[in-house]
């Protein structure tokens, strides 16, 4: 399975919203995007919202691709995580990155 | 081959305090429920068939040393951490029986974990015995002498009485040692280390420990994959979780459960190994830290065959 990407402006925000999965064969992809959008938030100086509902799971690499695009933001850009399944709360727990990221129950929140 | 975990520690040598061995009983007295036993026979089948690791056993605390059943007349033995002491007494009960002399080293790196167990190692002092130091740095032998000088420790080096050489290999070069293909890869850590890769009659063994895999050059784990790749068994630095190697503990020099299960994972391995456990950690953390572990690998393991994952602790053996 292999990954899409679309990025809306909502706004206040800018939503970014993989779909598909994040692994060893898509992870490069993804972290292109999400430091593009990061990039563009930070010029619409807007925050980064990451619409995980449409993602399957994410490995490590994925996980390493947001901290990435943690690193590209800085100061500049909020990044939240919304919306994930119930098996990427679980990756996101065990990986310990629900410490690292703020994770919000829906896009709107 | 055979593989025997003799430490399993990471940094630094624990020994768990006494509330925790308290801690551990309390926990067992209110499992057995005023259960009565015959003898200590039968409450041992009952333990262990009925409580969990953490309460009836331990992952113990010698740091780390992992002996390979594998070579032809010889001892092979990854690392040399304080687990040595305890490898080494029983290699005297097995020279005893007729086991020759012969030990080969393979050394990850240098750091004083990783070697603080030859001073105490018996065998260094038979002058019968043959000791061959198989490692990527052309310090080895500096960093075992430097450990016993005066004052650090009572014993030169000078004084040890077996044969002892030292090997240098190159990375991505591949040898042979009584009958088992060895090869080694250079890993991310201070100073550098090596990861080894043991192969014989069509099984692989991969010893991978303190190697971070750096966010930065995610493009160089294919380099791991390769070297992990069909392995019937990996053991695998996993002393921190994701997030600590990318926050506060990047630059550490190790690496993470989800991270080994990734690289197992995508080189098709078999079964993997947790090892190097955080000295923090008690028995119950790494208990929990297994047992997340094998679900992650449930949640990613999409429509490739199951990887085994396995816990080291001091005593473990797993034949390969």
């Amino acid at each position: 399975m292999g990954l899409s990407w679309q990025l809306r402006n909502a706004g206040d925000r800018l939503v970014g919203a993989p779909e598909g999965r994040v692994d060893e064969t898509t992870w490069e992809a993804f972290c292109g995007h999400l430091t593009a959008a990061v990039r563009d938030a930070a010029a619409a100086g807007l925050p980064l919202v990451v619409d995980l509902s449409k993602l399957e799971y994410m490995s490590s690499r994925g996980l390493r691709a947001l901290t990435i695009g943690r690193r590209e933001a800085g100061e500049a850009v909020k990044i939240t995580l919304a919306a994930p399944n119930d098996r990427m709360r679980e990756i996101l727990a065990i990986s310990r990155y629900d410490k690292l990221f703020t994770i919000a129950d829906s896009v709107d929140s | 081959m055979l593989v025997r975990f003799w430490g399993t520690r990471g940094s630094l040598p624990v020994a768990r305090p006494a509330l925790a061995i308290q801690g551990k009983i309390a926990r067992a007295l209110v499992a057995a429920g005023g259960r009565r036993f015959v003898g200590e026979l039968e409450a041992d089948t009952w333990a262990r068939n009925n409580l969990e690791f953490s309460t009836y056993g331990s992952y113990g605390g010698a740091s780390s040393c992992v002996e390979i059943e594998a070579g032809e007349d010889c001892f092979f033995i990854c690392d040399m951490g304080s687990g040595l002491r305890e490898f080494g007494i029983d290699a005297f009960r097995r020279c005893a029986e007729g086991h020759p002399r012969v030990y080969h080293f393979f050394l990850s790196h240098l750091h004083w974990d990783h070697i603080m167990g030859f001073p105490f190692f018996g065998p260094a002092f038979d002058p019968g015995a043959h000791i061959y130091v198989h490692s990527g740095h052309p310090d080895a032998e500096e960093a075992l002498r430097r450990q016993q000088e005066e004052i650090s420790f009572p014993v030169p080096f000078d004084w040890l009485k077996a044969r002892i050489e030292f090997i240098v290999h190159k990375p991505g070069e591949t040898f042979e040692v009584a009958g088992v293909t060895v090869s080694l890869a250079t890993q991310y850590h201070s100073h550098d280390s090596y990861g080894f890769r043991f192969e014989k009659g069509g099984k692989a063994v991969i010893y991978s420990t303190d190697s971070e895999h750096k966010i930065d050059n995610m493009e160089a784990e294919a380099a791991f994959e390769a070297f992990f790749r069909d392995g019937d068994l990996v053991i695998c630095d996993t002393m921190y979780s994701l997030g600590d190697t990318v926050s506060l503990k990047q630059d550490w020099g190790h690496s993470s459960n989800v991270v080994a299960v990734d690289l197992c994972h995508a080189a098709h391995a078999r079964r993997l190994v947790l090892f190097h456990h955080e000295p923090t950690y008690s028995d119950r953390d790494i208990q929990r830290m297994h047992g997340e572990t094998i679900r992650y690998e449930e949640l990613v393991r999409a429509d490739r065959p199951p990887l085994e994952v396995l816990c080291a602790y001091d005593g473990l053996e797993i034949r390969v």
